[in-house]
This record gives structure tokens, C-alpha cells and sequence, in this order.
């Protein structure tokens, strides 16, 4: 499964670093100036940083990949709902030095768990914005109408420990900005009423980082890098578990015990998922076992988003607030837990039940 | 609705449609621990096409929800099969059904007993296409009747626009002062559609007001929404763009008749969020409040603090968003704010309309 990543690195232009990209794969032998920082994921996509050298000549080894990065800052326009599509927030972030303290650099987990290749401005401003109005559809965090300067600094709070969380970069500076200039709502409903398609929502809403981003490819390519998302992040998903979420009551901690202990299952049971094709040893799976099979895989790195986004909201919480936090985490350890059963199963439930609307 | 507790869920829902011949079907719906079984379970007496067609509405229409929670099985059953008739009454009962499947679990709160009838050809996309039933509005007022002018959207519950659909429609709730018993929110819902000439450039767009239609008010009305309207989208418009006129603007009210202007701010929010240039509310925008300057985005106090205050007391639900005179701040009746919270809704004074 993790032998897919291990194409031939495509060669890149480094001009276009710290402007439309954020991060490249660089070749062995390469020499990275001393600004960028270098990530190395090596075969068991666990990651380390390059020496801080004066000018580094990478050196890689059998299996491993290089990623340079610029630290930016990078300032982006997130559209916090998909249905206000001329109110934005301009948002300056940058990706940060290694911390010294932590074992895992959140940005370098990214990079080696859901980056193949290069990391355009634009896809990561994409997941950014997902993340964003996912949360606040779920009401992780609240941007209301009219928002006071309280509300927006809790909303500013929130916004930093989750992009921090999900994608490792540190907002410095996010401001409500009017897109009227850039974006014309008029002309967008316009389009649809011209196209007269209204089976195809315009500004999908629903399930919109995950659908059009792995509904297009190979099911067994979405399926390999799913894969690789359970196995390289629940064990990390485990550890911040541990340290974000100190439970309140002996309660809570057997509470967060028993989740620790699912958890741990669960990332067992990602590392020995049976290929996709195959029913057993020697025995092809149909297309439609297949397809089901990758849908499940899917839905578990949806839940694996929901995951990060929680791990942020228990960081900063009170204790009085844990317990619905800890019931959350219960909903989205069960729903992991499904969707890796279905993804082990070589027949769904029932025929009918698995089938999709589309 | 992640705030919610299961505990704080309803164990049963009950959701009920009419059927042509007058009578009342009834769909319930409980929740029990998933176990391993399929996420939906649908019984229909002896007609097992009728239970089939149900989980699949049921599924259909959760794709339009985000939040997945695999823990339970909901128990979706019909107290009698519908006669399979023509034009759709064998399948008005489509919507109640979604509905009885969103209270169990917690996603959609009404107050009170819910009479729905509605059909879909796409219920993955949360539209509703219309209804077969012929109901007399005055006879049952509080039936939800799906399709055009009537609910069109699943999101429309909650006042959001239809993601799909090429004509932005909002609502936004105010609290009408009836003397106590009467008291209740009414809807004003503002549905934009672009002017064809702002988009192609070409035809000569019409005076702003004149594209404004209140229908169903009288003079006095019309031209208050009409100003109010234009008010706010100067206000707008000073902001960032200006240039012609981009929409054509219907306002429609939840009721015909009622008096006053404090519906204004309502009015206003629910325009700003049809023209996608407000923030939204998770649930619904619930305001009160005036202004005699719109242009300068201010909001003056409204009449009634008291019986509006119980009554928003009365009538918030998680997610809804109240929005209230800045005047009101220090006069709130006690333990209104943190009563408000209490339910999961969020409560803001506020002196202008816009961002921050």
C-alpha cells in the first residue's frame, strides 16, 4: 500500500515557493537553501527535519521522500460559509519552526500523510476552508450574524487551535473582508439558473472536501491514501488525546480510558486492512464490494477530520464543558469503528443499505 | 447540535400527513442502539415497497447532513399504507417521514404537532418538490406543505438559502406582540434573483425600490419594506460596491396582517443573508428592532421588551441566533440572557448592522 507514493519525483519549479506553493518534493542530491526548511518522510511515513545546515545537500534514502517548505506568511481569503459567498476572512498564516518540545511536528504529519507531490497555496487554502465550514456547520465554533468583539474573539480563539490542529500553521491575523469586488453572488445564481442543472449545487455544501476531491480518482488510489491517514494519524490522534482531554472525573477518566483503548484497536486494525481486491488470498472482490469498500474508507478519514477538530476544542475547554466534548469523541470513535468493519467486510449488510444516492 | 447530550434527545417523534380522503396518517419514529444492523429501519402495514421506498427517502435525505452518528438505528414506522393514487398522493407522505426521521434525532425541534405533506425527486439535494394534498390554509396554518411557496428546501426550516437553486431565499423570524396568548414568531422571508441587465451589462436596470414586490401588503407596508430594503443596501453599497441594480426582490410575511415596524431588522438580515453578505445563524435568525436610518446601518429600540422576551424564551430553539435593539442591553428581564444560552441559542445587543 505505502509502495503508491514512491513514484519518481516530478521536477519542480522552486520559484514558485512561498507564493503558490507552500511545500515541494525535492531529489536526493539537491541543495535547499537555508530558509526553507526540509521535511524527510521516509518509508513508514514517520518524519524528520533536516539539519539546520547552512546550505543542506539532501541525502535521502532508499524510500524516502523530501519536502521544502516555505514558512510564508501566506495570506488567504477563507470563505467561512458556502452560502456567503461575498463575505470572506482574510487570513495571514505562516508554518512555524519546529517546536522543540513536541515529538511530532503537526504541519510535517500533514505533509507525509496527506500530501503526494507538491502542496499548492491554493489545495491547502482549500482544506482550510473546508475545516472551517465544516466546524461551523457542526457548531465546534460560532460566527453568527452580527457578531460582538467577544464573540468574534472566541471565534478567533477557536479558528487558531483548530487550523493549528488540523494543518500545524499559526494564524497571525484573520479580518472580516467583503469579497463584493472579486466575487459576484449575482452572476453566480445567474449560472445556475443559466445552466439550469440545479442537481448539481454550485457551492456543494455538503460533504464538499471529501466527495469531489476522491470521487473523481481511481477508488483504489483514494483508498491507499485513506489507508494511510488511519495509519499514520490515529496513533497521533491518540497522543493528543492523551494530552488535550484531561479528564475532569473518575468517570471521564474511565471514559477516556475505554476511548484510548478503542483507539488503539482501531489503529491495529488500520495496519493490517486487507487489500482492496482481494476477498482472500487469491479470490478478486467485485467492483461494487470494491467501491463500497472505499467508500467506507473515505468516511473514516471524514471522521478523522471531525477528530482533529475535537482534539482542538478540548484544548481550550472547561471542564465543566468536557462532557458533551467526550460524548462527541464517543460518536466519532463508534464511526470509526463502523466504517473500518466495513472496510474489513467483503459483503455489505445488505445489498440495498450500502448503495449510494448518486 | 454537537452541544446536545443524548440524553437531552427525544426517545419517539411523531410526524403526521394527510391523506386525499382527509384523514391523518401518522409516522413515528424512536431511536435504540445501532448493534450492528443498518442505520435505518423502515416497517409499512403488509407492504413491504412502501417500507423500501422509505429508507431510501430517509437516506436520501440524510445526505444533506453532515453530522454522522453511527451509534443508533432509528426505527422509522407508518400507521397505514397511503392508496397509490395519481399525481403524487402516494408519496406525499415523503416529508413527513424525513421530518419524523431529523426530531428523533435531535436535528430539527419544532414546538408543538407537525402536520406535513410533500413529495421529492431529490431528496439527496434536501429540495422538496411539491405536495398532492389540498389543505385550506385556514384550516391547518401550521402545515408544513412542501414545494413552491410553500417549503421548497429542507434548509428552509431554519431559513438557510438552497445551495442549488438559482433564486436566493432567506428567512428570518420577529416576535409579534398580541396581547400575550397570541404572542408568536412570524417569518419574513426575502427571495433575490439577478437582474439580467447587471449580468449581461446591456438592459438598463430599473430604480433599486421598484424592484422590491411586497405582494399581499398594502401601500403603507410596501413602501416601508421598500425603504427599509434600499436603506440597508446603501449602507451596503458604501462599503464595497456599487453600480446598478442587481436584484429583483421579493418579501413575502408569515402573516398578512399585523402592525408596527419592528419586524425591520429581521427584514433587513434575512435580505442580507439572501444576497450571501451576512454570516450564518446554525438555526434560525430570530430579531426585533427598527431604524430610522438604515443607510447608516443603525438599529433604534423597538416596543414590548417584556412579553418579547418571554416569548423568545418560549420559542428558542438550539442554534437560533437573537438579535435585539442595543437599547434593550440593560433593560433585559433577569435571567433572560443566560435562559437563552440555556437553550443553546446565542443572544446579541446590537447598535448596527454589518461585519464586526
Amino acid at each position: 500500500m505505502l509502495g503508491l507514493f514512491k513514484r519518481a519525483t516530478p521536477v519542480a519549479d522552486a520559484c514558485e515557493l512561498g507564493s503558490s506553493a507552500v511545500a515541494l518534493p525535492v531529489r536526493s542530491g539537491c541543495t535547499v537553501p537555508p530558509s526553507y526548511p526540509v521535511v524527510i518522510v521516509d518509508e513508514r511515513g514517520s518524519t524528520r527535519r533536516a539539519g539546520a545546515a547552512a546550505a543542506k545537500r539532501i541525502e535521502l534514502r532508499d524510500g524516502e521522500l523530501a519536502y521544502a517548505f516555505h514558512p510564508g506568511p501566506y495570506t488567504v481569503d477563507l470563505l467561512p460559509f458556502a452560502g456567503a459567498p461575498e463575505i470572506g476572512l482574510r487570513t495571514r498564516f505562516a508554518i512555524d519552526a519546529a517546536e522543540p518540545q513536541a515529538a511530532h511536528q503537526r504541519f510535517d504529519l500533514y505533509l507525509s500523510s496527506e500530501v503526494s507531490g507538491r502542496l499548492g497555496l491554493d489545495a491547502l487554502t482549500a482544506a482550510m476552508e473546508g475545516t472551517l465550514q465544516r466546524e461551523l456547520q457542526e457548531g465546534g465554533l460560532d460566527l453568527p450574524p452580527c457578531a460582538s468583539i467577544e464573540e468574534w474573539n472566541a471565534f478567533r480563539l477557536g479558528l487558531n487551535q483548530l487550523l493549528y490542529m488540523r494543518f500545524g500553521v499559526t494564524v497571525d491575523d484573520c479580518v472580516p473582508v467583503d469579497l463584493a469586488g472579486s466575487r459576484d453572488y449575482a452572476a453566480m445564481l445567474a449560472a445556475r439558473a443559466v445552466r439550469g442543472d440545479a442537481a448539481v449545487p454550485l457551492l456543494a455544501p455538503v460533504a464538499a472536501p471529501a466527495a469531489p476531491a476522491c470521487g473523481v480518482v481511481e477508488p483504489a488510489i483514494a483508498d491507499a491514501r485513506a489507508l494511510r491517514r488511519l495509519f499514520l494519524e490515529l496513533p497521533c490522534l491518540m497522543c493528543g488525546l492523551r494530552l488535550a482531554a484531561l479528564p475532569a472525573t473518575p468517570e471521564q477518566f474511565r471514559q477516556q480510558q475505554a476511548l484510548l483503548q478503542r483507539l488503539d484497536l482501531l489503529s491495529v486494525g488500520a495496519g493490517t486492512m486487507p487489500t482492496l481486491g482481494l476477498a482472500a488470498p487469491g479470490q478478486a472482490l467485485g467492483a461494487a464490494e470494491q467501491g463500497r469498500r472505499a467508500r467506507h474508507s473515505r468516511r473514516a478519514t471524514v471522521s478523522l477530520d471531525e477528530a482533529w477538530a475535537l482534539l482542538a476544542r478540548l484544548k481550550g475547554a472547561a471542564p465543566a464543558l468536557l462532557a458533551p466534548l467526550y460524548d462527541e469523541a464517543e460518536r466519532i470513535v463508534a464511526n470509526l469503528e463502523a466504517d473500518c468493519e466495513g472496510r474489513r467486510r467483503t459483503h455489505g449488510i445488505d445489498a440495498a443499505g450500502e448503495s449510494e444516492a448518486a | 447540535m454537537s452541544g446536545l447530550l443524548k440524553s437531552g434527545l427525544p426517545a419517539s417523534a411523531e410526524c403526521r400527513s394527510l391523506l386525499a380522503d382527509g384523514s391523518v396518517l401518522t409516522v413515528s419514529a424512536t431511536r435504540r442502539p445501532r448493534a450492528g444492523r443498518a442505520e435505518v429501519k423502515c416497517t409499512a402495514p403488509g407492504d413491504a415497497r412502501l417500507a423500501e421506498r422509505m429508507q431510501e427517502v430517509v437516506r436520501l435525505a440524510r445526505h444533506t447532513e453532515r453530522r454522522f452518528d453511527s451509534r443508533d438505528q432509528v426505527v422509522i414506522g407508518i400507521d397505514r399504507a397511503p392508496a397509490a393514487g395519481s399525481a403524487g398522493f402516494g408519496r406525499d407522505w415523503e416529508l413527513a417521514v424525513v421530518l419524523a426521521d431529523r426530531m428523533v434525532r435531535g436535528i430539527w425541534a419544532p414546538r408543538g404537532a407537525v402536520v406535513a405533506n410533500g413529495w421529492s425527486d431529490a431528496w439527496h439535494l434536501g429540495r422538496v418538490d411539491g405536495h398532492a394534498v389540498d389543505v385550506p390554509p385556514a384550516t391547518l396554518p401550521a402545515a408544513l406543505l412542501g414545494g413552491p411557496g410553500g417549503l421548497a428546501h429542507l434548509g428552509q426550516l431554519s431559513g438557510h438559502p438552497d445551495p442549488a437553486a438559482a433564486v436566493s431565499t432567506a428567512r428570518a423570524w420577529f416576535p409579534l406582540h398580541a396581547g400575550g396568548i397570541a404572542d408568536s414568531l412570524c417569518w419574513v422571508e426575502v427571495g433575490v434573483y439577478p437582474v439580467q441587465g447587471a449580468v449581461h451589462g446591456a438592459v438598463e436596470a430599473p430604480d433599486e425600490e421598484q424592484a422590491i414586490a411586497v405582494p399581499g401588503q398594502d401601500a403603507a407596508r410596501q413602501l416601508a419594506v421598500r425603504q427599509a430594503l434600499a436603506g440597508a443596501r446603501h449602507f451596503d453599497n458604501g462599503q464595497g460596491r456599487t453600480g446598478g441594480v442587481r436584484w429583483r426582490t421579493t418579501v413575502r410575511f408569515g402573516q398578512l396582517h399585523f402592525q408596527g415596524r419592528s419586524f425591520e431588522l429581521a427584514l433587513v438580515l434575512a435580505d442580507r443573508i439572501a444576497r450571501g453578505r451576512e454570516f450564518l445563524p446554525r438555526g434560525r435568525l430570530i430579531a426585533s428592532g427598527q431604524s430610522d436610518a438604515w443607510h447608516a446601518g443603525r438599529v433604534d429600540t423597538v416596543e414590548g421588551i417584556g412579553p418579547k422576551c418571554a416569548l423568545l424564551l418560549r420559542e428558542a430553539a438550539p442554534g437560533d441566533r437573537i438579535l435585539l435593539p442595543q437599547a434593550w442591553q440593560d433593560a433585559l428581564p433577569e435571567g433572560f440572557a443566560p435562559g437563552v444560552r440555556a437553550l443553546g441559542a446565542s443572544l446579541a445587543c446590537v447598535e448596527r448592522i454589518g461585519i464586526i
